[in-house]
């Protein structure tokens, strides 16, 4: 599939409000279907094809805990956020140091 | 929240103080670090001053790495740069604004770094992304992601 379709595929997913929340809270750790259900206040029909359209965008991914081949955990794919927050934490740390390291050269330096 | 970063800090010095340290002193104040991790040995970083000059590294030999050039020069409130640093993916252009704000006989200094929402025309085209559109919705896309991961970073 060619990369703009597959960010069509992205931009539908995350259309939906309902969606968006469950990524919301996807991004704060892997959930269980069940789980992220109960906590959207949906039926398990509804977030099951909420997850099915999530899946096939790529943005959450599906797994199975070692114990329960029943149970299904979903967690957000890494690719392609996680490098711009990788950017974005990388130059938050560089500025904090460096404004930092000019004040100090500014301020002994007379 | 942003795909932007925002740094700021009060020194004891003029704007104007303030401004020509940053620009003129900054191989002495820039501290080496993770930033240009392809290169073993960080060098020593200088800029070309006013607009269109450029914010270079320069190497031990002499070999010169451009990280960007100046795109406004407004001393002594303002300067606004691109930024490449060696690490950065191909397809990465950002910006870095500088800010020295009067404040009594002190200076606030804030740095903004943005544009990791940016999505270049070059990227554009190697990708056959149909045209603008596509690169607003991309950006629109970028800033969902970043808000949908909340406050884990500032």
């Amino acid at each position: 599939m060619s990369a703009a379709a597959d960010l069509d595929r992205t931009l539908a997913a995350l259309a939906d409000p309902q969606r968006r929340r469950a990524v919301d809270l996807l991004s704060r750790g892997p959930r269980a279907a069940g789980d992220l259900a109960r906590e959207l206040d949906l039926s398990p029909p509804a977030m099951s094809r909420h997850l099915k359209t999530l899946r096939e965008s790529g943005l959450v991914e599906e797994s199975h805990p070692a114990f329960d081949a029943r149970v299904r955990i979903y967690a957000l794919r890494p690719e392609p956020m996680v490098h711009l927050l990788r950017w974005l934490e990388e130059a938050e740390r560089l500025w904090s140091e460096q404004l930092a390291a000019f004040k100090t050269h500014l301020e002994q330096d007379k | 929240m942003t795909s932007k970063v925002y740094v700021a800090l009060r020194v004891k010095a003029t704007p104007e103080r303030a401004f020509q340290a940053f620009v003129e002193e900054i191989g002495a104040w820039w501290r080496p670090n993770t930033l240009f991790q392809t290169t073993p040995r960080p060098g020593v970083l200088s800029f070309e001053p006013g607009e269109g000059g450029r914010l270079i590294e320069t190497r031990e030999g002499g070999k010169v790495f451009e990280i960007g050039a100046i795109r406004v020069w407004e001393p002594p409130h303002r300067l606004v740069f691109s930024w490449r640093q060696a690490n950065f993916p191909l397809d990465l252009h950002t910006e870095v604004e500088v800010g020295f704000e009067a404040v009594g006989a002190e200076t606030r200094v804030s740095v903004e770094h943005r544009g990791f929402d940016q999505v270049p025309a070059e990227s554009a085209a190697r990708h056959r992304f149909p045209d603008q559109v596509l690169l607003m919705r991309l950006a629109e896309f970028w800033r969902a992601q970043v808000a949908a991961v909340g406050d884990t970073v500032a």
